[in-house]
């Protein structure tokens, strides 16, 4: 219990783990996140998921995801701008569009087809009153709010089959990236790449399995100390009954600000 | 306040139907597949049953069909999850109906994607794996070349991947203008190292990410 007021602040903790079937192969693992709070409560935060057929597909996580934070963070981004619902807007299409160019330049510097750098991308911007998100691809973005509504802010992207999906690098992508933006009070918010969706979502319905997040979300509140945090996410992730389920790589980022 | 329980030991997973990936295996019994090709034939198809049973999350993912062609068209195994299949003991007799063998192989895969769409199951890209030791026979041309044409049309519309091994002295030549896929010529009666391969390929696809292509293991047991 705090006895001090204190104004509430996001906190923040992720992990990226290597999938088992990557790591029987001897492949990297090919996930990725981002993130950076900045002044006035302000969220910034990416993940990404290389194509497992992409021979570059961790760099191109890497660089999409740390591209896409870096630059919404290097502009002007304010509460007062973040108020307007266009601003918001290109601050996250500009983001994709540098994320994509940033993978562009490192395949060309690299002497690779764009191809080989393939990777999803999901970009995110949240202050305790709003929360926006722009995603290419699978995994899913899920909201809790002040009233404890646990709800999928985004959808995972699929085509016919489960994997195939669409990739920053793939010709139409940013035209036809999901954005979402709700102005409500928010408590949560979780980012996932899709090696987590089977276990958090109910598949046919695109909802989230609240038992999942509940578990997590008050984990997330209670932490204090940012490196024992990480640690146990890590041990989630790696634990048997996931990677009895899961074999893919996972990443998992986990925001609070109800404190 | 801590929470002494572990985060694995609180968050529970949703329930939901793993997605499918099927895989037909379209087998040539027609009567010159007697005797030892038929008999390794039917052992491969028990290391192919072992090698996926290995991998828990392919045991239940992958989804075995068979079907043979010779004189008749047999449907000796409709699908089933891999951790069911029970390896049927294949004999060999008559021609080589492969046109009316391709065209249940893909009827098969057409109505088990309706069927995984009807009860929201998610699926991979069938595949369909044909063992010829020879080339159609006994069949009207006309029926082939239906067979031909439709198999390419599925394969550029991406509705299947269609692989094709040849065995002993299959006509390689009429099976390239039958198949898109470059046939395989399978060394001697490799077929356990064959099943092998087309196990780890399932295995790779039922976890895989793709934009185009899975990436495959080498190919040791035989040749282009």
């Amino acid at each position: 219990m705090n006895s001090l007021k204190q104004t509430s602040q996001w906190r923040v903790v992720a992990a990226s783990v290597c999938g088992k079937s990557h790591q029987q192969k001897q492949q990297l693992c090919q996930d990725a996140h981002a993130w950076q709070i900045l002044p006035d409560n302000i969220l910034i935060a990416a993940i990404a998921d290389g194509a497992g057929s992409a021979s570059m597909g961790k760099i191109g996580a890497i660089v999409a995801a740390q591209t896409a934070v870096a630059n919404i963070c290097a502009g002007t981004v304010t509460r007062r701008i973040l108020d307007d619902d266009t601003s918001v807007r290109l601050l996250l299409i500009e983001a994709l569009v540098a994320a994509k160019q940033a993978v562009m330049e490192e395949a060309i510097a690299c002497e690779k087809q764009i191809h080989d750098l393939a990777t999803t991308l999901i970009v995110l911007i949240a202050t305790p009153e709003m929360v926006a998100a722009a995603q290419i691809g699978d995994g899913v973005a899920v909201v809790k709010d002040f009233a404890g509504n646990v709800f999928a802010l985004t959808q995972p992207q699929n085509g016919e089959y489960i994997n195939e999906t669409t990739f920053l690098v793939s010709p139409d992508a940013i035209n036809t990236a999901q954005l979402r933006l709700l102005r409500q009070v928010i408590v949560n918010v979780a980012l996932l790449t899709d090696g987590l969706q089977m276990l958090a979502l109910n598949m046919d319905s695109g909802t989230p399995h609240q038992p999942f997040f509940t578990p997590l979300f008050k984990f997330i509140s209670d932490v204090n100390d940012k490196s024992d945090g990480v640690n146990q996410l890590v041990s989630f992730l790696r634990s048997e009954r996931i990677c009895d389920r899961a074999d893919d790589d996972l990443t998992l980022l986990l925001a609070d600000i109800s404190n | 306040m801590n929470d002494t329980l572990r985060l694995d030991e609180i968050v529970e997973f949703a329930e939901n139907p793993e997605p499918r990936c099927p895989c037909v295996l379209l087998i040539d019994t027609s009567g010159s597949m007697q005797g030892g090709s038929i008999e390794a034939l039917n052992e491969g198809l028990w290391s192919f049953k072992n090698d996926l049973k290995k991998n828990s999350l392919a045991a239940r993912r992958v989804e075995v069909g068979i079907i043979t062609f010779d004189s008749e068209i047999n449907l000796i195994q409709n699908f089933v999850t891999a951790d069911q299949f029970e390896p049927p003991r294949l004999t060999a007799n008559g021609l080589t109906n492969m046109g009316a063998g391709i065209h249940k192989a893909l009827d098969m895969v057409q109505a088990r994607k309706s069927e995984y769409r009807t009860n929201g199951i998610a699926y991979y890209r069938p595949w369909v794996f044909m063992i010829t030791d020879g080339e159609p026979q006994g069949e009207l041309d006309q029926v082939v070349e239906q067979a031909t044409r439709r198999l390419h049309d599925d394969e550029a519309n991406k509705r299947v991947a269609f692989f094709t091994v040849g065995v002993e002295n299959a006509n390689m030549t009429r099976l390239s203008q039958i198949s898109v896929r470059t046939p395989l010529k399978l060394n001697g009666l490799n077929f356990t190292e064959m099943f092998l391969w087309l196990s780890a390929s399932m295995t790779a696809v039922s976890y895989s990410k793709v934009d185009e292509q899975v990436a495959l293991p080498p190919v040791g047991w035989g040749s282009i």
